[in-house]
């Protein structure tokens, strides 16, 4: 007995020396590129990635905001991707209450075409998009970067109509009397008990948006319109071995998101509750 | 009528979207597989072709294999070890929640960033794998320029990108399994291995189905990782199809060719999907599950 408390000390530290091991292999990668950034490429080539930097060197920063176009990229992402949460998440609201709170003729059947449009993969649609986009003189132009996503998504209106659905009748119907209409009840009911569900779409459309590649890419070709995910991309294929820029521009393209993530890290552990489909 | 009237300026602007962007793409795919169309001069029909030419031209069974191989390194070690990581961190004990909070950090870094800084971290000579591999003597190999191991790695990446998101929702379901189950199965003398198999594996049954089928629908679908990391290469041994079907459209121009590659795509998820819930479907269902 007297042993007891010695071994349930040691299975626990080696409990928590697994787990840290595991979080290193999380947290290096962003580490040494956040050294490689702030590094000239001589020592990037000649001393080891786990070496920190041992001065403030920015010459990587400035020449990708400066010469490598990274201050036109960053606006342009920033840009297209506010847009489509905006849209996203306020378009996708309107069809959620209505789904949930209004009866109007064909309703379920048109909620039913929606659920089915989940299982339409999001790279099959890139060819024939593509396609249509041309057809309406769309190609390189802002527009097309965000308009198939900026009209609602049928997962985000899936979700929130769940959450609609779960707001008591009587708190929606006390609004009624009193001749509110359904804006208002939107508005000013249904909207403040919403948040979790609100910053959950928030939250899916502006990862979408910011990390989107592929579909940017395709629809537009001229520099000036530019996302960071292509901007990074090219960055890569043509300067071939200059680590010090694109580890640089890597940093550019994360920064942001890790922001999101600090502000918004107890509410996307929480969405996950949201998120599961039963 | 007014219930209508009331309703349209709320379903307006989403149904247009899913319509003009879902639903009128599923069918322009379908018209364009049986065309021919160069973006030069205008479509023309050509029956079957396209779909033959893909599997006779363009090594479309060769892309769905590479694809398949990719699905297959990527979703039972990324669905063992976020489970397992779920595991380990649904105990009462202090830094859990820091831990949590780490792992999932990948999953929100745009992948293209992050697979920029893999092909940093993997480069056979700067790298810091081969690096560190040097420090105890060891050669490392060539990585992303080997064709045997250049999926691997590309699937690595990705396990490592997703495997704390995944991990979230095996998290969510064990906690939400009642005490009172473990307890008594305690009283009954199982351990802690039988407790898992026994209790947590099968109640948290529909959880699992939605990790495999979120999994293996974005697997299909890889592009941003093996764009930057391997381009197809070496050779075309990491060639899967969404690659493909971007290299056949806009480096060959041949639309019509692409659009039968991506029905091949959807039919191939659509019956993947569909199989896994026939699979789950199957097995019993408790009264806790979650």
């Amino acid at each position: 007995m007297k042993g007891f408390p010695v071994t349930r000390a040691g299975r626990l530290a080696v409990f928590y020396l697994v787990l840290t091991v595991i979080a290193a292999v999380f947290l290096v990668p962003y580490l040494f590129t956040l050294f490689a950034a702030f590094k000239p490429i001589g020592k990037i080539f000649s001393e080891p990635a786990w070496i920190p930097p041992n001065s403030l060197y920015l010459t990587n920063f400035t020449h990708d905001f400066e010469d490598g176009g990274f201050y036109r990229y960053l606006g342009n992402t920033a840009l297209v991707t506010v847009v489509l949460t905006l849209g996203q998440v306020f378009f996708s609201m309107l069809a959620a209450y209505a789904f949930a709170r209004l009866s109007f003729p064909g309703r379920d059947k048109i909620f039913w075409l929606y659920l089915l449009t989940l299982m339409v993969p999001n790279a099959v649609t890139i060819i024939p998009l593509y396609a249509i986009m041309r057809e309406a003189h769309l190609l390189n132009t802002y527009y097309a970067i965000f308009l198939p996503y900026v009209f609602g998504a049928p997962y985000t209106i899936f979700l929130m109509r769940q959450f609609f659905r779960n707001i008591p009748q009587e708190v929606i119907d006390a609004a009624r009397c009193d001749g509110c209409s359904e804006w208002r009840i939107l508005r000013q009911i249904v909207v403040p008990l919403s948040r979790p569900v609100i910053i959950t779409a928030t939250l899916i459309a502006f990862v979408f948006g910011w990390n989107n590649f592929l579909w940017p890419l395709i629809v537009t070709n001229s520099q000036s319109l530019y996302v960071l995910t292509i901007g990074l991309a090219n960055f890569q294929s043509n300067m071939n071995s200059q680590w010090n820029y694109s580890l640089a521009a890597s940093v550019i393209t994360l920064v942001p998101m890790a922001v999101v993530f600090i502000v918004f890290q107890k509410q996307i552990i929480r969405s996950i509750s949201i998120t599961q489909i039963r | 009528m007014r219930a209508f009237l009331t309703a349209l300026p709320f379903i307006t602007p989403s149904f247009f979207g899913v319509v003009a962007f879902l639903i009128v793409p599923v069918i322009v795919l379908f018209v364009l597989s049986f065309e021919n169309w160069n973006l030069l001069t205008p479509a023309t029909f050509t029956g079957f072709n396209n779909y033959i030419n893909i599997f006779r031209f363009d090594g479309a069974a060769h892309s769905l294999t590479v694809t398949l191989y990719y699905v297959l390194l990527n979703i039972p070690l990324q669905t063992v070890l976020a489970l397992g990581l779920a595991v380990m961190l649904n105990r009462r004990l202090p830094a859990m929640g820091l831990y949590r909070v780490l792992f999932v950090a990948p999953y929100l870094s745009t992948p293209v960033a992050m697979a920029v800084i893999w092909y940093w971290v993997f480069d056979p000579k700067l790298g810091a794998i081969n690096a560190l591999l040097a420090q105890v003597g060891i050669a490392g190999p060539q990585w992303l320029s080997s064709p045997t191991l250049a999926m691997p790695v590309v699937a690595l990446v990705n396990i490592w990108q997703y495997v704390g998101y995944n991990m979230l929702f095996f998290l969510a379901a064990l906690q939400a399994i009642p005490k009172t189950l473990y307890e008594a199965a305690e009283i009954d003398g199982a351990g802690p291995f039988k407790q898992f198999f026994r209790i947590s594996l099968p109640l948290i049954n529909s959880t699992m189905l939605f990790v495999l089928v979120t999994g293996v629908i974005g697997s299909f679908q890889v592009f941003d990782t093996l764009y930057v990391l391997t381009q197809g290469g070496p050779g075309n041994s990491t060639e899967v199809l969404n690659l493909k079907i971007y290299q056949v459209a806009f480096m060959d121009f041949r639309l019509g060719e692409a659009a039968a590659m991506s029905v091949l795509l959807f039919g191939v998820i659509l019956a993947f999907t569909i199989g896994q819930f026939l699979f789950f479907k199957n097995r019993t269902t408790y009264e806790y599950s979650v």
